[in-house]
């Protein structure tokens, strides 16, 4: 035990002197400091709609025809311009006067055939975007009062619900910091030390320094568990930074405890799998190329299972569970002993 | 002739790295990927599973919450239900079809899911009708135009300003027209379910022509960019197998006996550049040829690749071990995948976004012209600084330097002090030649401030650029004090800050007429230092000179504090040209 702790120290401070967890740190606050932009885009991406609510002007709308759906559209946001005809409309619209142009048919809600709207946007725009965002919601609007109107010939009853006092704001990037953010902000320290075993393992066996070691009294096991401790211990004090810049943000975390005790015991998990290609495979190249295979493997799993521990990240930090996740933490704490039984035979081979 | 040898052994070691047992390892990685990437696929990704919880009393309410995997139901008598959803956090109560939500964030977006969930249902069961007309009966058809992008200068917030149209007259009966190309005509096409259900799955990559209104998606504005990953990421791994490959014969000492080889430092440094450069074109091309874009897309991301490439190199000669490469890649990675993809999101937004040439390739992959001066303008920091990148490189690839613990800052030193032994007036001419890094750091920052309100954004930008101006500037005088290679006297350190800033002077007018006009008219160019002759040159001798002579008297130990002087001087100076700007 002793002589973990001497490697362990060793270590921490080598990750001190070279600078490199402060690197890594400044690494991770880049990537915060980019998040205003970053959450606009990857928010974007998740839900497109969720632009309309990043403070967007109104898009000016050109209306062809007349029909039902104008009623829909004057309570919408969007800057409504009518036009006689199409041709007007779109000399209007390739002269950045409009941004998108509607044509609204003669079908009626009491007609039989379909109504059919042509809408002109500018191709690969982002302000054709945001005229789609605020059509969206009067068209829905008009589609359910055309439902309603029609659904009675074929006898269809929709589910009806009641909103006792209807918010006036919508929260769309609730699912996205929840779901996708937090999870990602919270692994991110977990990747970072399962590279930075391998690196730690092969550094030595490429230094020829692994032999040096060996001679001492410190025993190989000592050695690759006190780089492991190192690797591990990391990773929560850096996941606690980050959750409370989260919390600076605004963004208030639940269970922060039960997070940071999941997120070691999958740190083991990444840094002993981290450990078994180092200690197997002894180069570096050959190691980090597997290494990044075994994460992308690894990240489609997480997602294929509702109780995978980006789930459990997602739904403890939202609040919508509690100390019951401690029975998966207890199912991945689990998985550590086959794995470090495999470490074992592998370094002893 | 020995670069090509050379070039032939770098691939031979390759070889060898992946042996047998490793292909097969990466082999069965690749097909469990591809294989979960299916299931994936079909199954949907699980995010936020159960993450809102409603106490239903109606089971037939509960039952159509379910279909929905965000919901955690309980169905439950109503006080039952009413104590879940006021003392356990449930998110909603609904009673009957009467539905409670706390004033929460969390219970707000719940009531979104909800009605979310609840169409959906209504829409599957609306299609077990096949009857169209009834079910869903308004469609729209959606026709992409392509018109020219109008760009706004200075700020993204603001829109550019036109005059009203003036409104036609209501009261007149519409008279329908068909659309100038007669595509209208398409009888109206009959959804699949897939196309009805299917939408939530996956990555809404595909842009619909035709949907109803709850299908109706807004086409995602970044598709481009994320499509200009796939050039980018190959580069990551191919970087980083360079970087490992020359560290590792650091750490094993390999690259000794190359050293004392007949071989030049340049020739092993190409030689080992060649295979990886020639790699990382071929993959691009594959890729081109995959997504069908244009062959003039290949001479956009070569000085890309050749930026990687060039970073990872210095990475690989400057780090002590594996773990500060690591580290040290890592960082500069993402400080230029920042620099290529941001901008790249702006490419229809603003001229900004022309300083990365991954918008080039959005925009030929939005079929859009490109011009020369936009290729050069974009490309030509990339050739310039990698290229310096390697020749500083090569500076120090020699034994002290490659085999030794220094620290990163003096072997920077070093480089310098050589380049300093080499040429002719080494100060006027270390400016000159440090200008397109200035360039490129500034050009990021101004992407980097685009981040902060504009007026915040300009003083920040102002210190900032200033600030690694007089680095670059005082960093060749602070070798030759440091390093002994002059005498530190007042008369040298004049000499020494009149001869740097007039180099970085001269470079960057020359600079200008190359490349900036784009950004010339703009806030930023002006601090750039365009327009006026003499006072920048007064400016770049006088704030040299004043860090040259802050290391005469204060020692070279406060190189810092003199540089800092040094950018007050600058930053007031550049702070009262655009002053209009941050204070009218």
């Amino acid at each position: 035990m002793g002589n973990t702790s001497i490697i362990v120290r060793k270590e921490v401070s080598s990750l001190l002197n070279e600078k490199t967890l402060i690197l890594a740190i400044i690494i991770q606050l880049l990537i915060a400091s980019l998040s205003s932009l970053l959450v606009l885009g990857l928010a974007s991406f998740f839900d497109p709609s969720a632009l309309g609510k990043y403070d967007t002007p109104n898009s000016d709308i050109g209306i062809v025809g007349e029909g039902e759906i104008n009623r829909f559209i004057e309570k919408s946001d969007a800057r409504v311009f009518h036009y006689m005809d199409l041709s007007v409309a779109l000399d209007d619209f390739y002269a950045h006067k409009i941004d998108a142009v509607l044509v609204v048919p003669q079908v009626k809600s009491g007609d039989a055939g379909i109504i059919r709207f042509t809408l002109y946007l500018p191709d690969s725009d982002i302000r054709g975007t945001l005229a789609t965002l605020q059509l969206k919601a009067p068209l829905e609007a008009y589609e359910a009062y055309v439902r309603d109107v029609r659904g009675t010939r074929i006898g269809f009853e929709p589910v009806r619900l009641y909103v006792g006092d209807m918010p006036k704001k919508t929260s769309t990037y609730f699912e996205f910091i929840y779901g996708v953010l937090i999870p990602l902000l919270v692994f991110t320290p977990v990747f970072i030390s399962g590279g930075l075993i391998i690196d730690m393992l092969t550094e030595e066996y490429e230094r020829k320094t692994m032999e040096l070691l060996m001679v001492t009294p410190v025993s190989f096991s000592e050695i690759v568990n006190g780089k492991m401790i190192t690797a591990i211990v990391i990773v929560p004090a850096q996941v606690l930074l980050w959750l409370v810049l989260v919390g600076i943000n605004g963004v208030s975390v639940h269970n922060t405890w039960i997070i940071l005790l999941m997120v070691s015991i999958i740190a083991a998990i990444i840094v002993l799998t981290g450990a078994i290609v180092a200690v197997r495979f002894k180069k570096r190249v050959i190691s980090q190329y597997l290494y990044s295979q075994i994460l992308i493997l690894m990240f489609l799993v997480a997602y294929l299972f509702p109780d995978s521990p980006f789930n459990l990240a997602a739904g403890l930090s939202a609040g919508s569970i509690g100390i019951s996740s401690l029975l998966y933490c207890g199912a991945y704490a689990v998985l550590l002993l086959p794995l470090y039984v495999y470490l074992k035979k592998t370094s002893a081979s | 002739m020995r670069i090509l040898t050379i070039s032939r052994w770098e691939l031979r070691k390759g070889g060898t790295d992946f042996d047998k047992k490793t292909i097969a390892f990466t082999a069965f990685l690749l097909v469990s990927i591809g294989i979960l990437s299916l299931l994936l696929a079909q199954n949907g990704l699980h995010i936020n599973d159960n993450i809102y919880k409603a106490a239903v009393t109606d089971p037939y309410i509960a039952s159509v919450l379910e279909t929905d995997d965000r919901f955690y139901v309980r169905v439950a008598a109503e006080d039952e239900a009413r104590s879940l959803f006021y003392y356990e956090g449930y998110d909603l109560l609904i009673i009957g079809n009467a539905v409670t939500h706390h004033r929460k964030e969390k219970s707000i977006a719940a009531l979104d899911a909800l009605d979310r969930a609840v169409l959906r249902y209504d829409e599957a069961r609306l299609l077990g009708y096949n009857d169209l007309n009834n079910t869903f009966p308004v469609w729209i058809n959606v026709e992409r135009l392509s018109r020219e992008q109008v760009f706004q200068q200075p700020s993204l917030q603001k829109l550019p300003e036109f005059e009203k149209t003036p409104l036609e007259d209501a009261g007149q009966a519409p008279v329908m027209q068909t659309p100038v190309q007669g595509k209208t005509a398409q009888p109206a096409r009959t959804p699949s379910f897939t196309e009805l259900s299917g939408i939530k799955k996956g990555l809404p990559m595909k842009e619909q022509d035709l949907a109803t209104p709850s299908h109706f998606n807004p086409p995602i504005p970044f598709k481009s960019v994320v499509m200009s990953f796939l050039f980018i990421f190959p580069l990551f791994f191919i970087a980083q197998l360079y970087s490992s490959s020359i560290m590792e014969e650091r750490v094993k000492r390999k690259g000794e006996l190359l050293l004392v080889s007949p071989a030049a430092p340049y020739e092993i440094v190409i030689g080992k550049l060649l295979p990886y450069l020639l790699i990382s074109m071929l993959l691009t091309a594959g890729i081109i040829a995959y997504i069908g874009g244009t062959a003039l897309m290949l001479h956009i991301l070569l000085p890309v690749s050749l930026m990687f490439l060039s970073t990872a190199f210095l990475g690989a000669i400057i780090a002590r071990s594996f773990k500060e490469l690591t580290f040290v890649l890592i960082f500069l990675s993402v400080i230029l995948s920042g620099y290529i993809f941001l901008p790249a999101m702006f490419s229809n937004i603003h001229a900004i976004s022309i300083v990365s040439p991954v918008t080039l390739v959005v925009k030929l992959l939005e079929n859009e012209m490109i011009t020369l001066h936009e290729y050069l303008f974009s490309t030509t920091p990339f050739y310039l600084v990698s290229t310096l990148v390697f020749m500083f490189g090569i500076f120090i690839y020699r034994e002290e330097d490659l085999f030794t613990q220094k620290p990163i800052k003096s072997k920077l030193a070093d480089s310098l002090q050589v380049f300093i032994g080499k040429v002719p007036a080494p100060l006027f001419f270390l400016s000159i030649v440090m200008l397109p890094v200035v360039l490129l750091i500034q050009l990021m920052l101004i992407v980097l401030m685009f981040n902060i309100p504009l007026r915040y954004g300009i003083v920040a930008f102002i210190f900032l650029a200033a600030f690694v101006e007089e680095v670059v500037k005082s960093a060749g005088i602070y070798t030759v004090f440091s390093r002994d290679l002059k005498e530190l006297t007042t008369r040298n350190a004049l000499a020494a800050g009149i001869l740097s800033g007039a180099g970085f002077f001269a470079g960057e007018k020359v600079l200008l007429l190359v490349v900036i006009s784009s950004i010339a008219g703009s806030v930023f160019g002006s601090v750039m230092g365009i327009g006026l002759l003499v006072y920048p040159l007064m400016l770049h001798v006088t704030s040299t000179t004043a860090a040259a002579l802050g290391m005469r008297y204060m020692g070279t130990g406060k190189y810092l504090l003199s540089v800092l002087i040094a950018t007050l001087i600058h930053a007031a100076y550049n702070l009262y040209l655009v002053r209009g700007v941050i204070f009218g």
